[in-house]
């Protein structure tokens, strides 16, 4: 129960703040009428406590709060106006919850009293006649209202009013269909006689005002608790340099008292950052029972997962993202979640999944609430927007589906059909995007129809502490999350030399045999070249993570690694997209913090050749995105290959080429390797005579084997786009115009099988059971390379450009295996994965999902749509592994 | 920091002290960036700081000399000359180690730091002796004048603080 009563007293401390929010708020509404941002917030505040009362079973403060919820959504929705009347009402009605919730406090129940079910008689019948005098004119309906009262004042008869009251709260029970109506009834018949004669005269009066809410603990302002860690952060200033001078007078006394303080203050800073970060847990923990109770309510089964409640988050941030996390909840199993019978048919489990995540990247906290319910069609909410008046036929036709997800978020806009106890009017979701934005954070919504909704909310880690590594740059200071820091490389003069090599305009570093881009800070900062004195000292290289792919970011120097506050930068220096935030160093000056995903874009958008690149393809699908190695063979010849098959890359002098058994090697690292001109297996001009050639070199299969060029000429990260008809021929993918030249894109699994046939053949991956292969990839590139490589292997391949496609083929073919992208036009990977799953009935068929980055999280979701691996398309032996194990477990199970 | 009211000279020269002084007044914090003389309204003014170390941040707008720690605040310092387009011959030499003066100011949220050469004092000023400004001031964009009053021996221009403090495309507030 101990839950139970956290919820309680939390809810008892939030509604007591409200409330007192509310009477003010009342009085500027009756100034200033037309306010909508003020009615929306009182509905808001009203809502909440309708909704939470209604959590703990408390019947009478839900009417009230239910009641006058109605007349505040008619307020909002422009049908009534305000006047003295309502204003009056609704105040009461805050009186009377105030005088309930100092009851709650007090005894934690309610109190049993009927002059609160009279008033809930009275606001009802009151919220009628207005809505009633709508149709009429506003007037009489003043009129009415009044007459109401008056006759309630009167109080002519017990026997009357008596009846009056029970016709009432018949009425009420079939509106409301509350809980424990009957309970209401019955409390109502039993009581009058002795309660009601003296109750109720006072009780007309603005009600139990002089109730005094009592504070059960001190809440302290976030702003006093900035304040103190300000100031604390002062005091670790004033004490470095007091240390300072204790070092410099070498005073031993001085050093003990210096040393003494030093403790204390490391502590007092320690504990008062303490005071500010909770982690998310003590959010999340609230939700079982919150859940659980929903479910029950709605009549739905939903189970509930928690991951990464230890996120830390600043305390600010938790508080505000409580509400609107209530509300996703809410949202979600009210409207997301189908009752269990619709489950079973719809073949999911007949228990709804919730999961409510938090984690950090990228500088940010994520929260997640992802369930597997009946999903968001956009269509729907594309009608009913329109229906709403909310956005107008043509705007909605313009809508991407994403956009059309995203009309939720719009006040007044609710989809469920029936207004329920739970998810009520529409509210949830605006509230929600507005309190998270004044986190400055976002809202994301995804959701397919029938698999799930996800709602992905980004929150800035403002006044958050994060560790972070401190570089330098031309004399200024940066500091690099730690987060995405993967590991530190110096390189002396000497190494650099070596393992560092310039393609174009771009820098490499050879990283363990990864070939890894190197970005140069000052670059990124545009802060000028200083050429001489670099390449003396050696280079360092910070390597990152930039969500997903790895980059070298290279510093003048690294420090130390350090603890720091986030603090944000101003509105005029916000949107540059290189800097995260801004902090203070030990010695009281600033330094900015680096964007680890911000730099990579920033320095592709700098890069000249990358303007020029992007030509290439107007249709940017993320997912084909790739750092791609453009080459030329005499002056004319053009190719490109993707950087990531590619091992190193060197220069060889013509003298050092062999002639041995008819094949062509070099000595290299001690053995022979073989090289292969391209113009023996392509038609192209021959590599011209020239004292030096570049080669690119493979390691694949365990072996090293080099192609051998003119010249090495740039690396770009671009959209692959490529086409195939007049080039694809084999060993070329096919070709694209790659800064205003035809540039052809080479296979390069494929030139290596035709110059040794042998070359993979005797490998490990070698298919020895023969199988089938369908394959979905809508890439040319992609699809080409991949079949190149698994036709190479020995496998039969079936193309498909799409999951539509490839789902067609499936139903009129038999296939061992089934390889598929995930991003592809018409039906994506995860689908075609369902189709195969559910309406084809191959529970047995293995499914390779490939693609271009390997994200967590969509391989989560690829596991969960019957998905048994997850593949970079590039890394062929990965691939080629995976599809003999999946075939081999499967042999294994048929057998038995 | 000099907030002690000096009633402003020109006005004791006339010697009509008694009728200026019954007249609405407004004070306002002045300072001098090359020849000119600024003014800007003492509610818009949080504090003048001497000097306070700025931090360049690359690749900022070009007004913005970079950031500062106001006791554990960070602020955007702002180039007042640069700012208005002041078009004057020392601001090339910008990359020296120049001293400058800091005027927080603006709203107490996002407050931002506007550099200056030279601190003046603080001035009551005749609500009827401020004009809107000229046509055109020579070197100035007028988008960041507010108003203009004139003394005895030169112009006070009194800086419009929400133009000066807006970030250039109007775009959101912060909040």
């Amino acid at each position: 129960m101990g839950m139970e009563d956290d919820i309680l007293k939390d809810f008892l401390a939030e509604s007591k703040e409200n409330l007192e929010l509310l009477d003010q708020q009342f009085v500027e509404l009756e100034q200033d009428p037309e306010n909508e941002e003020l009615i929306k917030s009182i509905f808001r505040t009203i809502h909440t406590i309708k909704g939470t009362s209604g959590f703990f079973g408390f019947t009478t403060l839900e009417g009230i709060a239910h009641f006058a919820e109605d007349i505040l959504s008619k307020l909002r929705d422009g049908i009534i106006k305000v006047n003295e009347d309502i204003t009056t009402m609704l105040l009461q009605s805050v009186d009377y919850i105030k005088a309930i919730v100092a009851e709650l406090e007090a005894s934690g129940k309610e109190p049993v009293d009927t002059e609160y079910l009279d008033f809930i008689v009275d606001l009802r019948n009151f919220a009628e006649k207005i809505t009633k005098g709508v149709s009429t004119s506003p007037p009489e309906e003043k009129e009415e209202a009044k007459e109401e009262t008056v006759a309630q004042d009167q109080d002519k008869g017990e026997d009357r009013s008596n009846k009056t009251k029970e016709e009432a709260q018949a009425k009420e029970e079939s509106k409301e269909k509350s809980k424990e109506p009957e309970k209401k009834v019955e409390k109502a018949k039993a009581e009058p006689p002795k309660a009601q004669p003296k109750k109720k005269p006072p009780a007309r009066k603005p009600a139990p005002t002089t109730t005094h809410l009592t504070e059960s603990h001190v809440r302290i302002d976030v702003h006093l608790l900035d304040q103190l860690m300000t100031l604390a952060g002062e005091l670790v200033l004033s004490r470095n340099r007091l240390t300072q001078l204790a070092n410099q007078l070498n005073d031993p006394e001085f050093l003990t008292a210096n040393q003494r303080m030093s403790l204390v203050v490391t502590e007092l800073q320690e504990q008062i950052m303490k005071t500010r970060m909770q982690p998310i847990g003590n959010v999340f923990n609230k939700f079982p029972r919150i859940v659980r109770d929903l479910a029950k309510t709605a009549e739905k089964k939903v189970q509930l997962r928690i991951e990464g409640a230890e996120t830390e988050l600043d305390r600010s941030i938790i508080e505000s993202i409580k509400d609107p996390l209530t509300h996703m909840v809410r949202n979600s199993i009210d409207h997301g979640i189908e009752p269990p019978e619709i489950r079973v048919q719809k073949e999911k489990p007949p228990v709804g999944t919730l999961t409510m995540k938090a984690y950090h990247e990228g500088g940010q906290v994520i929260i997640e609430i992802v369930d597997d319910g009946a999903g968001i069609d956009p269509d729907m909410l594309r009608k009913k927007a329109v229906e709403k008046g909310i956005i107008t036929e043509e705007q909605a036709e313009a809508l991407s589906d994403r956009e059309a997800l995203m009309l939720i978020f719009q006040p007044g806009f609710s989809t469920a059909e029936k207004v329920t106890n739970i998810s009520g009017r529409g509210v949830g979701m605006d509230v929600v995007k507005t309190n998270i934005e004044k986190l400055g954070g976002t809202v994301e919504l995804l959701s397919e129809i029938n698999v799930g909704t996800t709602i992905k909310i980004k929150i800035p880690l403002t006044l958050a502490i994060i560790p972070a590594l401190i570089v330098t740059s031309q004399g200024q200071r940066y500091a690099i999350p730690q987060v995405n820091l993967v590991e530190l490389v110096h390189l002396n003069p000497k190494l650099m030399e070596r393992d560092v090599q310039k393609i174009g305009n771009s820098e490499f570093y050879r990283l363990r045999g990864e070939i890894l881009p190197l970005i140069r800070l000052r670059n990124v900062l545009r802060l000028g070249e200083q050429e001489g004195e670099q390449s003396e000292e050696g280079m360092n290289i910070v390597v990152l993570n930039a969500g997903g792919h790895l980059f070298g970011l290279v510093v003048d120097s690294i420090s130390d690694s350090e603890e720091i506050v986030v603090k944000p930068l101003g509105s005029h220096l916000k949107h540059i997209p290189v800097f995260a935030g801004t902090t203070l160093m030990g010695d009281g000056r600033v330094a900015l913090i680096l964007d680890v995903v911000g730099i990579t874009s920033s320095a592709a958008a700098g890069d000249d050749a990358m303007k020029h690149g992007s030509v290439v393809s107007t249709k940017t699908v993320e997912d084909d995105h790739q750092f791609l190695l453009l080459c030329t063979i005499g002056p004319d010849e053009y190719f490109a290959l993707p950087l990531a098959l590619v091992n190193r890359l060197d220069k060889i002098k013509a003298t050092d080429l062999e002639f041995v058994g008819g094949k062509e090697v070099i000595q290299y690292r001690g053995h022979s390797m073989p090289v292969i001109r391209l113009e023996n297996y392509l038609p192209i001009s021959p590599l011209p005579e020239q004292d030096e050639y570049h080669l690119i070199v493979f390691h694949m299969n365990h072996k090293d084997i080099a192609f051998l060029v003119s010249q090495i000429d740039d690396s770009l990260d671009l959209a692959i786009d490529v086409e195939e008809g007049t080039f694809k021929q084999d060993g070329i993918l096919g070709s694209a115009i790659i800064k205003e030249r035809t540039t052809l894109f080479l296979d390069v699994y494929q030139i290596i099988s035709m110059h040794d046939p042998d070359f993979f053949t005797q490998e490990e991956l070698y298919a020895d059971i023969p199988a089938r292969i369908l394959l979905a990839e809508d890439s040319t590139f992609y699809r080409n390379l991949l079949s190149s490589y698994l036709t190479g292997a020995g496998y039969e391949v079936v193309e498909a450009e799409d999951g539509q496609k490839a789902w067609e083929i499936f139903q009129s073919d038999h296939f061992d295996l089934v390889i598929t992208d995930i991003e592809m036009p018409r039906m994506n990977g995860f689908e075609l994965t369902r189709k195969i799953r559910n309406e084809g009935a191959n529970e047995d068929i293995p499914i390779i999902a490939v693609t271009s980055l390997s994200g967590e999280q969509n391989r989560q979701r690829g596991l969960e749509a019957g998905i048994d691996d997850y593949q970079a398309k590039l890394d062929r032996d990965e691939v080629l592994r995976a599809v003999t194990n999946l075939l081999k477990e499967k042999t294994l199970e048929t057998a038995a | 920091m000099k907030r002690t009211n000096e009633t402003l000279p020109a006005v004791e020269k006339k010697g009509n002290v008694v009728e200026m002084a019954m007249a609405d007044t407004s004070q306002f914090v002045t300072f001098y960036y090359d020849k000119h003389f600024f003014g800007l309204p003492i509610d818009d003014v949080i504090e003048i700081n001497r000097t306070l170390d700025v931090t360049p941040v690359p690749m900022a707008p070009e007004y913005v000399s970079g950031v500062v720690n106001l006791r554990g605040q960070i602020l955007t310092a702002i180039d007042l000359a640069t700012r208005i387009g002041l078009s004057c011959k020392n601001i090339e030499k910008k990359n020296e180690k120049k001293e400058y003066n800091n005027v927080i100011m603006g709203n107490r949220e996002e407050p931002i730091s506007l550099l200056v050469e030279r601190i003046g004092d603080v001035m009551s000023i005749p609500t009827e002796k401020i004009e809107p400004p000229p046509d055109m001031i020579e070197g100035i964009d007028l988008k960041y004048v507010g108003q203009v009053c004139k003394l005895d021996s030169k112009l006070l221009i009194i800086l419009n603080s929400k133009t000066i403090e807006n970030t250039e495309k109007k775009k959101k507030n912060a909040g």
